[in-house]
């Protein structure tokens, strides 16, 4: 259809014209504004300060007012002729849809808050706004539809910002019976957020010269932007906790040979060459710096315990569903129930385990039912990622093997699985670090004390005892309650600020907490990640 | 779709008939002292199971059994044996799911009989817990009703998806189709990384600053509202659609693609008219995911949320936070006993049977849409 003429225009359209730098430098300006509401919404700027010179948000009314202009004139200038572009009969549905939703907003908050009608009505308003909005989208040249209703929006925002009807100081009492009231702190950041957002979009679809190649511009500003805040995210998310637990965590940190506590490797006693109170010790009256050693060995327990208890389940009934079984009725059901244990809450893992478990295990809570609760949640992620792996094994290797007169189970061991081994590994690594964070099922399961004496750190290996009454083994330290990270964490928070006085700054150990958490967790899915890498690279030489 | 040439019963008929032929075959084919070492491997397992079932302090005995006789066959007869015991892997993964279902439903009964209700002459068990919105587990009339913590799941499932759906989806087109591969090579693990913090951190620091940030922009009485819990639970379950749907879209075959772009269409055209449509069964399979992993979410709800169990005023309020499903087991496992505990089970076998509800109707989709395209299902 419009293919030829496409590349055409993509052709002559090498140099940068002024209309072009118009709508650049509107791209441009949405970006400024969109830090500017970021910014605001974490109150790194000021709404009641000024900037340059300029009240806050004074200076974002102008700059929206400005935005919905440029964008309005853009595409007004193309629809005259002024500037040259490509635009589609109509914006299309997606687009109008797009649109009608700010508009919905806006009319309903104005009927609601500035008219003072009845919530029904406003509702009314809201869509009868939000349908004009659509038409005006839908209906005209697309260089108009998909500038006009939109702009508006931005040049109404700012107005209402520019004027002062919303200011500073602006609050929006909703009568409700819960108290609650809409204020500027957070109706100006975020309106802005949004305006911009749709600004940007607006924008770039003109930089691109409407039309197919305008909205392809259009959609990978936002997607990338999408993808580009995920990321910025997960930054920022990992730095503050490193930020806020660092303190804790390096309480009391001594570094030098003799300073550390005395540990047993191999049947050799060493002394640490470094000291660090917060992972070392546990709490007690007459400790200098606090720590969450028992939480840290629970964890590591509960992990070994899980992965003992889940891999060989999981890997054997993966073994069964590729190798083995021909597909049917049976590998169905067996597909949909590992599906649906995979998406079962982490609370009703919990529960199960209360009610199967604990009246099990000597009717306490114990590290052994946090083991099988957390190996039952770690099963199906085990039997998923490894039947992936080994499906992804070419048929040709057991033709191969098979070729050779050797037995299905010998090719199963010397060839599948050995090729399979970098997936399986690579899922169970990050299985792994999911159920290391779980707070939930451990909670109903196993553990007991917010702050737990370094005594009481278990020792599952030197807890086997072997009695003369059935089951004739015993291990005091798996039937106990203990620990770990995530529930130290919980602990921590719901014991409340007064209940954690004998940790010295409460805050501060929680916060490490958090780190702790994160680092563990976190270098799981390093190590996870790392695998898949190695070996992909391997595959690659090979 | 072919016409269905054969009726269920036949079908079932032939299968178990399959089956059938197939044991015989195998009790054939194995030489009689294999056979005795795996009949003994499945009896004395049973025996175990049945004993663990019945809390019996001997289930040790059975399953020493099952070692033993696992091990002998494990040198004898190693192919007869590995076959034994990946089968009764397998199983286990099915019985699993059904202890869950046994033992929830069971623990969950007398609360059910407690909150019977008499509509038009026929009382129906359970059905108090649904058509008022008290709970008060202390001060007489005592009433465990789900409908504040049902309201507060939906609520937050509800803002949960608003989040995680369109910024999932955007995510995934992004992977799949958009990013170039170094860039990806980074957003890839990021995202993976996003889904292994865990959920207590992100409650913490929802507790810590969201909370106190958003109760003095809202001027609310205390901290804790649905607005924020499911915000974060939106991005927590961002992670789950954006790796579901990247699948989806990636299962699209690359010839169809192809073909759109010889035609000269943009790459986003080709992204609207030609991937999405094509996988959208899969995509809203992801959001359905998505959607499960923040029903089932808990310990960020029961850190940030008030914990009182009652509807928020109006209902539409989402400044407030009070309960949710999840929550109200996390919060109140501790102190609760008899008729509450059970009272708690209720809300995991609500949870649970939505969630699996859920978990089959993605996987229908996804099936269907493998079918359609073509592609091993």
């Amino acid at each position: 259809m419009a293919g030829a003429s496409e590349t055409d225009t993509q052709l002559v359209e090498q140099e940068t014209t002024e209309t072009d730098a118009v709508a650049g430098v509107a791209i441009g300006l949405s970006a400024v504004l969109f830090a500017l509401a970021v910014a605001a919404m974490f109150e790194r700027v000021s709404l009641t300060g000024t900037i340059a010179g300029v009240q806050t948000v004074t200076l974002l009314g102008g700059l929206l007012t400005a935005l919905g202009v440029a964008v309005i004139a853009f595409g007004v200038g193309s629809r005259f002729g002024y500037v040259e572009t490509d635009p589609d009969p109509s914006a299309g549905l997606i687009a109008g849809f797009g649109a009608a939703v700010p508009w919905i907003v806006v009319g309903g908050a104005v009927t609601l808050q500035t008219l003072g009608l009845s919530p029904t009505v406003s509702v009314f308003g809201g869509l009868v706004v939000g349908a004009v909005a659509f038409a005006l989208t839908v209906l005209p040249r697309e260089d108009v539809g998909s500038t006009l209703p939109l702009g508006a929006l931005l040049g109404l925002t700012g107005l209402v910002f520019l004027t002062g009807v919303i200011g500073p100081t602006w609050v929006w009492e909703l009568d409700w019976a819960q108290q609650a009231a809409i204020t500027a702190e957070f109706f100006i950041p975020v309106a802005t957020l949004f305006t911009t957002l749709y600004g940007g979009w607006a924008s770039a679809k003109a930089y691109g010269g409407f039309g197919a190649r305008g909205r392809h511009m259009g959609a990978y500003v936002l997607v990338y932007l999408n993808a580009l805040s995920i990321v910025a995210f997960l930054f920022i998310l990992v730095a503050f906790v490193v930020v806020q637990g660092v303190p804790g965590l390096l309480n009391g940190v001594e570094l030098g040979l003799g300073t550390g506590p005395q540990t047993t490797i191999l049947g050799v006693s060493v002394t640490l060459p470094v000291s660090v109170p917060f992972v070392m010790n546990g709490v007690a009256l007459f400790n200098d710096f606090q720590g969450v050693l028992p939480a840290i060995v629970g964890t590591v327990w509960l992990v070994a315990g899980a992965v003992t208890l889940a891999v060989p389940l999981g890997v054997g009934a993966a073994v069964f569903l590729t190798e083995y079984a021909d597909r049917g009725r049976f590998t169905q059901v067996v597909e949909v129930a590992t599906n649906g244990l995979w998406s079962t809450p982490s609370i009703v893992f919990g529960l199960f385990g209360f009610a199967f478990l604990i009246p099990r295990f000597g009717n306490g809570k114990s590290l052994l039912s946090g083991m099988i609760t957390l190996g039952f949640m770690l099963l199906p992620l085990v039997v998923i990622t490894s039947r992936e792996a080994m499906l992804s094994v070419p048929d040709e290797y057991r033709d191969a093997s098979a070729a050779l007169g050797v037995t299905k189970w010998q090719t199963i061991r010397s060839v599948v699985l050995p090729a399979a081994l970098p997936g399986v590994v690579t899922g169970v690594i990050l299985g792994v670090g999911r159920i290391a964070g779980e707070t939930a099922p451990i909670l109903l399961t196993m553990a007991g004390g917010t702050f737990i004496p370094g005594s009481q750190t278990v020792d599952v290996i030197g807890g086997f005892q072997f009695t003369t009454s059935p089951p004739f083994v015993a291990n005091p330290a798996l039937l106990e309650a203990t620990s770990a990270l995530p529930y130290q964490l919980y602990a921590l928070i719901s014991a409340g600020v007064g209940a954690s006085s004998n940790v010295g700054n409460a805050d501060e150990f929680r916060w490490a907490t958090a780190l702790v958490l994160l680092m563990v967790v976190l270098s799981f899915y390093a190590i996870g990640i790392a695998t898949r890498y190695y070996f992909r690279r391997q595959l690659k030489h090979t | 779709m072919a016409p269905v040439t054969d009726s269920q019963s036949g079908r079932i008929r032939s299968a178990v008939g399959g089956h059938l032929r197939r044991t015989r075959e195998f009790v054939e084919d194995t030489e009689p002292p294999a056979l005795a070492i795996i009949t003994v491997m499945i009896l004395s397992l049973l025996g175990a199971l049945v004993g663990f079932l019945a809390v019996s302090d001997l289930t040790i005995v059975p399953f020493v059994v099952f070692l033993t006789a696992a091990g002998i066959g494990w040198f004898r007869y190693q192919e007869e044996t590995a076959y034994v015991i990946a089968l009764m892997m397998t199983v286990s993964t099915i019985l699993i799911l059904g202890l869950i279902i046994v033992f929830i439903f069971r623990e969950s009964v007398p609360v059910i009989r407690y909150e019977s209700a008499t509509v038009f002459g026929i009382t129906v068990p359970g059905l108090r817990m649904f058509i008022q919105p008290n709970w008060d587990a202390v001060s007489p009339p005592i009433r465990y009703s789900m409908v504040p913590m049902i309201h507060g799941t939906v609520m937050v499932t509800l803002i949960a998806s608003a989040v995680a759906a369109p910024l999932g989806v955007s995510a995934a087109l992004f992977l799949s189709e958009i990013a170039p591969s170094t860039v990806r090579e980074v957003v890839k693990p990021g995202v993976e990384i996003l889904a292994g913090i865990p959920s207590i951190v992100y409650g913490f620091i929802g507790f810590t600053v969201l909370g106190p940030w958003a109760s003095t922009q809202f001027q609310t009485t205390g901290q804790g509202s649905y607005l924020f819990v499911g915000i974060v639970v939106g991005v927590m379950a961002l992670p789950t659609v954006v790796s579901v749907a990247e699948d989806a879209l990636s299962s699209v075959p690359e010839s169809m693609k192809s073909g759109s772009l010889a035609m000269g269409t943009t790459d986003w055209q080709t992204m609207t008219s030609i991937t999405l449509p094509a996988a959208f069964s899969g995509v809203s399979a992801a959001v359905l995911l998505g959607v499960g992993r923040a029903i089932g979410e808990t310990m960020a709800a029961t850190v940030m949320l008030r914990g009182v169990p009652r509807l928020t005023e109006p209902l539409v309020n989402v400044f407030y936070g009070q309960e949710t499903l999840t929550s109200i087991i996390a919060r109140n496992y501790g102190e609760a006993d008899g008729l509450q505990m059970d009272a708690l089970f209720v809300a995991g076998v609500i949870l649970f049977v939505t969630v699996l509800v859920i978990s089959i109707g993605a996987q229908y989709i996804e099936w269907r849409m493998h079918k359609r395209l073509g592609g091993e299902i």
